[in-house]
């Protein structure tokens, strides 16, 4: 226990954070890239006509765009507060990406290309048709069960997202360099989770006391191209 | 027709160089026509072969890229999607940009959406590697075949796109078509009219003509611009409807250098040809020439001296020249005879002229011939020429000549003359010269004649001419007269003796005669050359006495 808590407590200490009784918190550690991103041109250039650089990857570095596609949130029926959050098209991309929002939450989805786009899901969380709809009009959707909805265009096969739909209101997301903090938990036994597109779920168990804060690491390995399918399905 | 020698020769000997050398330049010309377009033929088909081959190739790939492009599931949503908003600026903005990303992922150079009516709806095309939306309101470009825009051609084929059995559109894809890409020179063209040529210097009109001119043919010769080109038509190659494209290769820009080489070395030949021709013409006349004109020269010489030629027979090396020059010498020779015994009848007259003169006179007789011999004798110990020599000894017999125009009652009369007498015997020497004067070929005689009677001192007659201004002919002949009649005797007197005749000589020497002649005459005694006796009897012919006798 005390071999346990002194890394704990030297690595507050050095990160000079001021972390609270009955936060969770601690790091999501990745080592390898894990998602195979597919970077196209927006519109825009393509109206100029000029030439197409496709299959770029802008990020700087590859692994803190991993680490904030990392979702951490708390299993179990622990009340929910709906939000409203918007998941835009745009430069035909969805942006974001990765959208986190409690049960019973709404998302709107607006264009703001001037192209058509034609926004869907067939995942069993909430599975959708927008329809083909113009710059400037937007569609909401509600989603009333929790779990992971993927979200593509007809029209465009390379646009993607993602709206985790967490059970409760206890979810957040891994900042660039992988710590997160999950505050005001109450005292007691939780299954944390946390997901990665491609490399699936990770689940711990954590203890909360009143006493000081709940430190959880995620160590997400090195998943083949197999492990990615099967965590998209 | 007169010429040259040289000329003649260079005719013969050149026109049948340049004959032979017209025909067969004429002959490889053809040759090389005729090589050149098997050449071009089998090349032109050869390139054609291997352009169809490679063209079936990617046309094949292209097939299937157009089977997998038109099932792609995302522009048949766009196509739909524009289906149901014809109207819709965005609808088509939306269909333009995903053929783009097509167009960009499988590098097409052209892409078109038309709906199941062939009415176009969007399309792009790549200009200078930059994908642009075509404005199907202003164009419309073919599904099928060429489409032609600005420098750009683009061979298009197309596919149904097919929704749940059923079709709801066309789509059209296209590659740059680079003329250039071919090996030969290439003319595309649609129904007769000239979409695109890479035929250098020649117009779309000129081409059309060609075109027309060719027809149906698959393979034709046909002029554009001047130049004579083989088209061969790429039948192998799948076009659309109407479009023809035909492969041209210049039989003239192929042929033209090896003309120009076969050219050259026939200008060369020509030209060696026609030096070698004219130095051997020259050669061969002057060596002919030569000799005549040597002939020619030499019978001139002799035209101009009026002596007969004589030919160095032995510097003509060529036999008809060497005949030319005997026969010249033959007849030369014959000539020369006849005139040898015309002046040897000449002189036989005039010896039996002297004779008879002489024999009008017993006294007198044989003193001619006798001066003449006493003559030669001194003239030769003075060492005079030959020529004059031969003078001196004719003059000698011709000297009293004169003596014609004297009557015989004073010539032969007995007694001593009277000064009337003495003076008609003293003018005998110009009677003779009278006689002679008119006779052609005896002028060289004349001085003898007339002057033998002058003295040294110039006491003598007819003209009492002094010392050197007589000739030595007519000094000599004074002598030897003078001695001759001192030792021959006469009506009025006795013979002198030989010696009494020489003292009396040598006595008047510088006076009477020239004392140089004297001298030689008694030279001639001492050396006994002299004749002591006469030989020739009184009253009988003489005759003309040899040369080497004389001597």
């Amino acid at each position: 226990m005390l071999g346990r808590a002194v890394p704990a407590v030297l690595v507050m200490i050095a990160l000079g954070c001021s972390a609270r009784a009955g936060d969770i918190e601690g790091n999501v550690i990745i080592q390898h890239k894990l998602t195979k991103r597919k970077v196209t041109a927006s519109a825009d250039p393509y109206q100029r006509g000029t030439a197409v650089v496709l299959g770029s990857d802008q990020e700087k570095d590859p692994l803190s765009f991993e680490r904030t596609h990392v979702v951490i949130y708390l299993e179990g029926d622990l009340g929910t507060n709906k939000i409203e959050a918007e998941l835009n098209q745009q430069d035909r991309r969805f942006s974001p990406d990765l959208v986190v929002v409690p049960v019973g939450s709404t998302v709107s989805f607006p264009n703001l290309d001037p192209i058509f786009h034609n926004v869907f899901s067939l995942s069993k969380a909430k599975s959708f048709d927008l329809g083909n709809y113009p710059k400037d009009e937007t569609r909401t959707v509600t989603f009333p069960k929790p779990g992971i909805v993927f979200v593509d265009c007809h029209l465009h096969p390379n646009m993607s997202a993602v709206i985790v739909v967490t059970p409760n209101r206890w979810t957040t997301k891994a900042d660039a360099s992988g710590r997160f903090v999950l505050p005001d938990v109450r005292p007691g036994s939780y299954t944390i989770v946390a997901w990665h597109k491609s490399a699936g779920f990770f689940r711990k168990t954590v203890r909360v006391t009143d006493d000081h804060a709940a430190n959880v690491d995620f160590t997400i390995p090195l998943n083949e191209e197999g492990v990615v399918q099967q965590a998209r399905r | 027709m007169r010429m040259r020698f040289a000329t003649r020769a260079f005719l013969w000997s050149f026109v049948p160089f340049a004959l032979l050398l017209a025909g067969s330049f004429w002959g490889i010309q053809q040759r090389v026509q005729t090589t050149v377009r098997t050449g071009l033929r089998s090349s032109l088909r050869e390139a054609q072969m291997s352009m169809a081959r490679l063209r079936q190739e990617t046309e094949l790939q292209n097939n299937r890229f157009l089977r997998i492009v038109a099932e792609n599931p995302p522009l048949k949503a766009g196509l739909q999607l524009l289906l149901l908003n014809p109207k819709s600026g965005s609808a088509r903005l939306t269909l333009e940009d995903q053929l783009r990303e097509i167009a960009e992922n499988l590098h097409f150079d052209f892409m078109l959406v038309s709906n199941s009516d062939h009415a176009p709806l969007a399309g792009i095309v790549r200009i200078d590697n930059q994908l642009v939306a075509i404005d199907i309101q202003h164009m419309k470009p073919p599904e099928q075949g060429f489409f032609v825009l600005g420098e750009n051609t683009y061979q298009v084929a197309s596919f149904p796109i097919d929704s749940n059995q059923e079709n709801i559109g066309i789509l059209s894809i296209g590659e740059h078509f680079d003329l250039s890409e071919f090996s030969t020179p290439e003319v595309l063209a649609q129904s007769g009219k000239v979409l695109r040529s890479t035929v250098p210097n020649a117009s779309a009109a000129e081409l059309e003509s060609a075109l027309r001119y060719c027809g149906d043919q698959n393979e034709c010769e046909t002029q554009v611009a001047g130049e004579t080109y083989l088209t061969l038509a790429a039948d192998t190659i799948t076009l659309g409807n109407g479009y023809a494209l035909r492969s041209l290769q210049s039989v003239d820009s192929v042929s033209r250098p090896v003309q120009r080489v076969v050219r050259e070395v026939f200008l060369i030949a020509s030209f060696g040809a026609l030096l070698a021709a004219a130095a051997l013409s020259l050669f061969s006349s002057r060596w002919i020439v030569q000799p005549i004109a040597g002939v020619v020269s030499s019978l001139r010489q002799s035209e101009q001296t009026g002596t007969l030629p004589s030919f160095e027979t032995d510097r003509a090396t060529i036999h008809e020249i060497r005949e030319l020059t005997d026969s010249f010498t033959r007849a030369a020779a014959a000539v020369q005879e006849s005139r040898q015994n015309l002046q040897q009848a000449y002189l036989e007259f005039i010896g039996s002229l002297a004779g008879a003169l002489d024999a009008r006179d017993d006294y007198t007789a044989g003193h001619s011939r006798r001066v003449s011999e006493y003559s030669c004798v001194i003239a030769e110990i003075l060492n005079v020429s030959e020529s004059d020599l031969e003078v001196i000894r004719v003059g000698g017999l011709l000297h009293d000549i004169g003596k014609i125009g004297v009557m015989d009652s004073v010539l032969r009369k007995a007694t001593k003359l009277t000064p009337e007498e003495m003076a008609l015997v003293q003018q005998h020497p110009s009677i003779g010269r009278r006689i002679l004067e008119g006779v052609k070929g005896f002028q060289t005689y004349l001085a003898i004649v007339e002057l033998h009677h002058e003295n040294w001192d110039g006491t003598g007659y007819p003209l009492g001419l002094a010392g050197l201004k007589v000739p030595l002919s007519a000094r000599i002949t004074h002598v030897a007269d003078a001695y001759d009649a001192m030792t021959s005797a006469r009506p009025y007197r006795s013979a002198l003796s030989h010696e009494s005749a020489m003292r009396e000589i040598k006595r008047c020497a510088g006076t009477q005669f020239d004392p140089e002649v004297v001298r030689a005459l008694v030279e001639a005694d001492e050396m006994g050359r002299l004749p002591r006796s006469r030989d020739a009897e009184p009253g009988r012919l003489v005759s003309v006495p040899r040369r080497s006798e004389a001597s």
